[in-house]
């Protein structure tokens, strides 16, 4: 190699060794947070009872907390297409969990998705929507972990991703494209109600994380009400989570704003019950909500827009005569498994059974969730201590792959319902994936 | 709230979503309306309101009031409830018993309904489970009822 041919590789390789050691600044270092040796009075019981609130908006607990183990210890395994990883001890314990972390740590990884030492979460902790927390939440929410929350001494599980996978640097450049990245400021024109509302939404609710549709990149495709697809319906581990925007069929296009507070409130209203991953959220987290959280939501929510061209023809109910007599497929597994409760009527019993005339689950054109309460039944709902009276049974062994594809697509055409007919390959596939003895079971429960 | 059983009205205190099947079994001592699967599946709890037959356990008491409740106890005073328990006695249906008065009641509203019903409306209509496996024995029953024979 003659010296010229050096010195122009040299001139070639400077730029990408320049440009190789930014990128690794960029994704090993820890950004800069607010509360840099900034000290926060965690003995504050204002200020402890405020994080407590904000660890209710944020349901914590939901992922980092298994049942019958201590609060917080984490342990919830998710599966990604890559593999398994668990949810963290997020207990002050010193040695396995977040004990050691100062405020400004405890920012990062909240925030930004950015433990001590730079190495980055995976965005299955929901940081993308959390970036969107107030400084004043953040920081009450860190005094409730330190002071109010039971050290635990749990070691955290490894993932089961292999390498080259498990390397978490790339993660930094995906957050660049798709995390948010200021705290929620307050829209103007809009009153403080609807910019309460909004804030819980996309900030510490994270209602995006399971209703809004993700890209190719599993990123949600919006995280606030500046795009369309916010909120609008995304089927996710075996659910579809529905619209939450103004459409008619499938979204909260006939809800009320009192029907919003009512349903996350008590868990029902006469438009549909919890079910599903919903419960969860219901059980832990909407339900300790403030009355005027849950209207700024309400307001917020219903301020969203439809999308007529995606949702279809308005539902109107029509009435279908004489379903013990019909003679179509399905209609006779529905009326000896199903009108019981759900009517011969389709129209449900007031707020304690949903009604399945206009559900938004015979409505939508995907069917997860219609399936998989037929074959799985529904979680147990618990409002204000009580366990629901009423609980929809799982038909896993009592009805074929052909029955419940029948009565669905029966429910999905009677009382004015137009939803897609089921196939009961898709039923075998639910089947199969929603089965703890099987190869391929959906183990991540989204939260 | 008051409710109308069998002709009578009843005070009841209960909370809205109370099962119907609580009500009338642990308030007012109507327990010939039987618990047996507490998930609208077996029919042992099956009553009539206002006709038509449904399932206790999963009935919200809230969604009776100002109904007709029928149960077990006065289906006699049904001139169909009558021919329908005589046709049981004549066929000798029940073994132990426990799921006949849904069965009863669930007989009484097809033929209150459809007096004369076909083997298939009968099978239709006739979905109470039975541990015993009655079923032979109620169909007989229920295929004499349908007849019109004289029990």
């Amino acid at each position: 190699m003659t010296r010229r041919m050096k010195t122009t590789l040299g001139w070639l390789l400077l730029p990408c060794a320049v440009a190789a050691g930014l990128v690794t600044w960029y994704v090993t270092r820890e950004p800069a947070s607010p509360f840099e040796r900034t000290q926060v009075a965690i003995d504050d019981p204002a200020l402890v009872s405020r994080g407590e609130y904000v660890a209710r908006l944020g349901d914590c607990v939901a992922c980092h907390s298994l049942p019958g183990q201590k609060p917080f210890a984490g342990g919830l395994e998710m599966a990604t297409p890559l593999g398994a990883i668990h949810a963290t001890n997020i207990t002050p314990d010193a040695d396995t969990g977040i004990g050691s972390y100062s405020l400004a740590d405890f920012d990062r990884a909240v925030r930004q998705g950015v433990a001590p030492g730079g190495r980055r979460l995976y965005p299955a902790m929901p940081y993308p929507s959390y970036a969107k927390l107030s400084d004043e939440d953040v920081k009450a929410l860190y005094a409730f972990f330190m002071r109010s929350v039971q050290p635990a001494r749990q070691p955290n599980q490894a993932s089961s991703i292999p390498w080259p996978l498990n390397m978490r640097w790339p993660i930094a450049l995906w957050n660049g494209l798709f995390a948010a990245t200021e705290p929620y400021a307050d829209k103007p024109g809009q009153d403080a109600l609807w910019n309460r509302g909004a804030y819980i939404v996309q900030g510490p609710g994270h209602c995006g994380s399971c209703h809004t549709p993700r890209g190719l990149a599993f990123n949600e495709k919006a995280l606030d009400d500046s795009g369309a697809p916010f909120l609008a319906g995304a089927l996710l581990d075996g659910w579809y989570a529905p619209s939450l925007r103004a459409d008619h069929n499938t979204g909260l296009g006939r809800w009320s704003e009192a029907d919003v507070v009512q349903f996350l409130k008590t868990g029902r209203n006469r438009h549909a019950v919890v079910f599903g991953s919903m419960t969860e959220a219901f059980n832990n987290s909407t339900q300790f909500m403030t009355d005027q959280d849950l209207s700024a939501i309400a307001r917020y929510l219903k301020s969203l827009p439809g999308d007529p061209a995606r949702d279809g023809t308005p539902w109107q109910y029509q009435d279908e005569p004489g379903v013990a007599q019909l003679d179509r497929p399905g209609a006779h597994t529905y009326v000896t498994r199903c009108a019981s409760c759900h009517g011969m009527d389709g129209k449900g019993q007031g707020e304690w059974m949903p009604p399945l005339a206009g559900a938004t689950s015979a409505l939508a054109k995907e069917n997860a969730s219609a399936i998989n309460i037929t074959l799985n039944g529904s979680q147990r709902v618990v409002a204000a201590g009580m366990p629901d009276a009423y609980r929809m049974p799982a038909f896993r062994a009592q009805l074929s792959d052909q029955e419940v594809a029948e009565v669905l697509s029966f429910v999905r055409s009677a009382w004015g319902n137009h939803g897609p007919t089921v196939d009961p390959a898709a039923v075998a596939k639910l089947r199969d994936h929603t089965d703890p003895a099987s190869s391929s079971p959906i183990i991540l429960q989204m939260r | 709230m008051e409710l109308r059983i069998n002709g009578a009205a009843y005070q009841v205190e209960a909370q809205a979503d109370t099962p119907l099947l609580w009500v009338l079994r642990d308030d007012l001592g109507l327990t010939g309306t039987k618990y047996g699967c507490g998930l609208a599946q077996c029919g042992a709890c099956s009553v009539l309101v206002d006709g038509v037959v449904v399932r206790a356990c999963v009935t919200p008491v809230a969604g009776v009031e100002g109904r007709e409740v029928s149960t077990i106890e006065a289906i006699e005073d049904d001139p169909v409830g009558k021919k329908v328990v005589a046709a049981w006695v004549e066929h000798q249906v029940a073994q132990c018993g426990y799921c006949q008065s849904g069965q009863v009641m669930a007989a009484t509203a097809l033929l209150k309904h459809t007096p004369n019903p076909s083997n298939e409306q009968i099978d239709a209509a006739m979905v109470n489970l039975c541990r015993c496996g009655t079923y032979n024995a109620i169909h007989a029953a229920m295929h004499a009822l349908a007849q019109g024979e004289k029990a």
